[in-house]
């Protein structure tokens, strides 16, 4: 079984101190803590400045003494990073994870990923092939793909609740659920309609 | 098995008889069994069988070679020798090379010894930084590398490991810490809630000693015999576990040589596929268009007419009638002759023929290698007739001796066909002699091969006459050409074997092709290690703790300093390996010379 006591630590440690590091993990779905939502912020200097980054979290029954699944759920153009799936390629989430890491220090390590691909052990060979033949082409499709996809829509929050409750769900549930999914609109209004 | 032969006629008066100028040496052997061992350990590249029971002594000699030269404890030895493959000579070359403390972060290995200036309290709690728990300071292990996390969460990374299949090296849950942890601690902490994977954990490090040496191989027998066999100096050798089952060490078939392994492989491979067969047939026949059986152009003009009656046209395999003259069928054209389609046919001929005679002779000898297995009934018929008569000769050995020869030559001769085929053909060395060469190798190698042959015929002609009907004068010149034969066969042996080495394989440039070297003797039984073999069956356990005390010291160490489950563990599989030594050792000789003795 995973070791929810500690997971909920996790959360309330890594939430604490959101303000300095951008990092964030709230559940996703009801009670069951097994799946989780990271986001994480475009490191600054990159094609992904600016975007925020969804990552869908997923707890074998052996974490943490197994590591946890992650997979971008934002579509994101980065050679380590499948273009389709969102499947990242990263040693800590395989043979190098180790019981003392967190999810915290894991999402650290996808962000310092972002900032330093490495195009040799590619798991998109698309992208990998593009950084290292056509760097300049490269940063503009990653621009692109940040600005289509993990940027916060410009609507501020209250003109997106406005657009929610238009579609007729009960203001007050459009705020908490808003919150939830860390203001992002379409991702809030799946959540509506399932519930 | 052959052995058996050899050590059971121990004779006097054998100098006599053998010519003593030549190939004496390889006679010593014969004459009883302590010189066959000291052979056995001299001069042949000696090889051990490792049991079930003997295999963690056989780790043990290791692991304490290890403890003494760098003064470690156990479990440290045990993980640098699993990161060297349980090879001590380059252990000790990096030891030298690089020094021990790059050594030992390289394979995983800290020996910091932390002194812990005040110990926590037991009543005091710590934080574990794996469950973020406060826990009680006794119920948290640090490991030899400094970290500490409390005992449930290295339970639980422990069997998650050991699941994995990584029990050879599962390393402290630190992020980014290489050492690996200590054995006796996993044993102790995985056996309190898991005790069958405590088990199995055990075994996995155990099985190491053979998994991960390249010197130490399983038994290839089928139902598997359990044993493993650890060569001691060259991986290129042909031995005999003590199931009785004989291999070629390097590649686990049966064994081949004066084949290598590659070509042993190529050869079964063939044999099997009958690939020539196949290709003389689509090349040299046609279907026939009625009844579709095969049919060969035994010459001719084109128009062949099948056994079915059916006439066809061998150019185009298509039906026709059988009125034609020499160059015309009538009422059928089917364009030219096709040039190409000769030589691919003439080629195909010309491979089968020739792997036709290679397999031939393979197989003629391999048969009368079996035939000649029942040679050895009607012999010791033979011999217990001649010992029944009243005769003033005594000595029959030279009988058995003869039939081992002749067994072991036919064994030579029989694989050297096949070594020939690929050694002259075009598949491996095309590229590495000239055709010229090639021919002039050929046959040099052939006259050795050819003389070996006649002679072993010969041998094995006298071997099968009746001789137990004949008067004592007939018997004695038998007796002289049987002796004369067989050294001469086993010199033929051994100058084909040198050819083979020096002249053939060993003037390759481009490729290597090692074979196991000629054992005289035959096939070297592997021989229990010798610990379990020295021991007496009066007040065995004394023995071996007397010739191990080195070993039982270091054990006794090692559980002082903190693997206390380490000793009982010894104590547990002590005794079984005692008891079990005397009937190990029976393994070791053929029955007829154990049973006076027990």
């Amino acid at each position: 079984m995973v070791d929810f006591a500690r997971v909920q630590k996790e959360l309330q440690e890594c939430n604490r101190d959101f303000e300095v590091s951008g990092i964030r993990v709230v559940p996703n779905g009801e009670a069951n803590l097994a799946h989780l939502l990271g986001t994480i912020p475009g490191p600054l200097g990159t094609p992904y400045e600016g975007g925020t980054f969804k990552i869908d979290i997923t707890l074998p029954d052996g974490y943490p003494f197994e590591p946890p699944k992650m997979r971008f759920a934002t579509k994101v153009w980065h050679p380590n990073i499948s273009s389709q799936s969102g499947a990242i390629c990263l040693d800590i989430l395989k043979d190098q994870w180790s019981p003392a890491l967190t999810l915290k220090t894991a999402l650290l390590s996808v962000q310092a990923l972002l900032s330093a691909p490495e195009p040799d052990d590619p798991q998109d060979a698309v992208v990998a092939q593009q950084y290292l033949r056509d760097y300049q082409t490269f940063v503009g499709t990653a621009r692109y793909w940040t600005e289509a996809f993990a940027m916060i829509s410009s609507l501020g929050v209250e003109e997106k609740v406005q657009k929610l409750v238009e579609m007729g769900f009960p203001e007050a549930l459009v705020r908490s659920t808003l919150e939830s999914v860390g203001g992002d609109e379409n991702l809030a209004l799946e959540k509506l309609c399932s519930t | 098995m052959e052995d058996d032969y050899y050590l059971s006629g121990g004779s006097e008066e054998e100098d006599d008889y053998y010519p003593s100028d030549r190939e004496a040496e390889s006679l010593d052997g014969l004459e009883n069994e302590e010189s066959d061992a000291q052979w056995a350990t001299s001069k042949a590249p000696s090889s051990k069988v490792i049991t079930k029971e003997s295999l963690l002594a056989a780790q043990r000699e290791d692991l304490r070679r290890v403890m003494e030269l760098l003064s470690v404890r156990e479990h440290h030895a045990r993980t640098l020798l699993i990161h060297y493959r349980w090879d001590v000579e380059k252990l000790i070359a990096v030891y030298v090379e690089k020094g021990k403390s790059c050594m030992f972060s390289e394979a995983g290995v800290s020996v910091i010894e932390l002194v812990d200036l005040d110990p926590p309290e037991s009543s005091s709690t710590l934080m574990c930084n794996i469950c973020m728990d406060d826990v009680l300071a006794k119920d948290v292990t640090k490991m030899d590398c400094g970290h500490c996390f409390c005992n449930n969460c290295w339970t639980e990374h422990f069997v998650v490991k050991i699941n994995e299949g990584q029990s050879k090296r599962i390393r402290c849950m630190a992020h980014k810490c290489n050492a690996i942890c200590d054995e006796g601690i996993i044993r102790k902490l995985v056996s309190v809630r898991h005790p069958d994977l405590a088990e199995k954990f055990d075994r996995f490090l155990l099985e190491s000693y053979i998994e991960d040496n390249k010197m130490v191989k399983w038994c290839p027998s089928i139902p598997h015999c359990g044993n493993a066999i650890r060569v001691e100096n060259d991986e290129f050798c042909e031995v005999e576990c003590s199931c009785g089952l004989q291999f070629c060490f390097s590649c686990l078939s049966e064994a081949h040589s004066p084949c290598s392994c590659l070509m042993w492989e190529l050869w079964t491979k063939k044999c099997r596929d009958e690939s020539e067969t196949v290709n003389w047939i689509t090349v040299h026949t046609k279907p026939c268009p009625k009844c579709h059986k095969p049919v060969e152009k035994n010459g001719g003009c084109n128009l062949v007419s099948c056994i079915c009656g059916q006439a066809f046209c061998w150019l185009c395999g298509g039906a026709t009638g059988r009125d034609h003259t020499w160059s015309h069928i009538a009422n059928h054209s089917c364009g030219r002759y096709k040039e190409d389609g000769e030589k691919k046919a003439e080629r195909a001929k010309r491979d089968l023929y020739r792997y036709m005679h290679y397999h031939n002779r393979y197989k003629a000898h391999t048969d009368s290698f079996k035939q000649e297995s029942r040679l050895r009934e009607t012999i010791k018929e033979k011999v217990s007739h001649l010992e029944a008569r009243d005769s003033k000769l005594r000595d029959f050995s030279w009988i058995t001796n003869g039939l081992c020869r002749l067994f072991r030559s036919r064994r030579a001769l029989s694989y050297s066909y096949p070594f020939a085929f690929y050694m002259f053909g075009e598949d491996l060395f095309k590229d590495e002699m000239t055709k010229k060469e090639s021919e002039i190798k050929q046959h040099l190698f052939e006259d050795q091969q050819q003389q070996l042959e006649s002679n072993v015929e010969k041998l094995s002609k006298f071997l099968e006459e009746p001789f137990d009907e004949y008067s004592e004068e007939q018997i004695m010149q038998i007796r002289m050409q049987v002796i004369n034969l067989s050294v001469i066969t086993d010199s033929l042996c051994k100058k084909m074997y040198e050819c083979i080495e020096n002249d053939l394989l060993g003037s390759l440039q481009y490729t290597i092709h090692i074979i196991a070297p000629y054992q005289s003797k035959g096939i070297a039984k592997a021989e229990e290690l010798t610990w379990s073999a020295q021991a007496n069956s009066n007040n065995k356990c004394q023995k071996i703790s007397n010739q191990a005390t080195g070993d039982l010291i270091e054990i006794g160490k090692a559980s002082a300093s903190g693997t206390s489950d380490e000793s009982t563990q010894l104590s547990r599989k002590r005794p079984r390996k005692g008891s079990s030594a005397g009937s190990m050792f029976d393994l070791n000789l053929p029955a007829e010379v154990h049973q006076p003795n027990t």
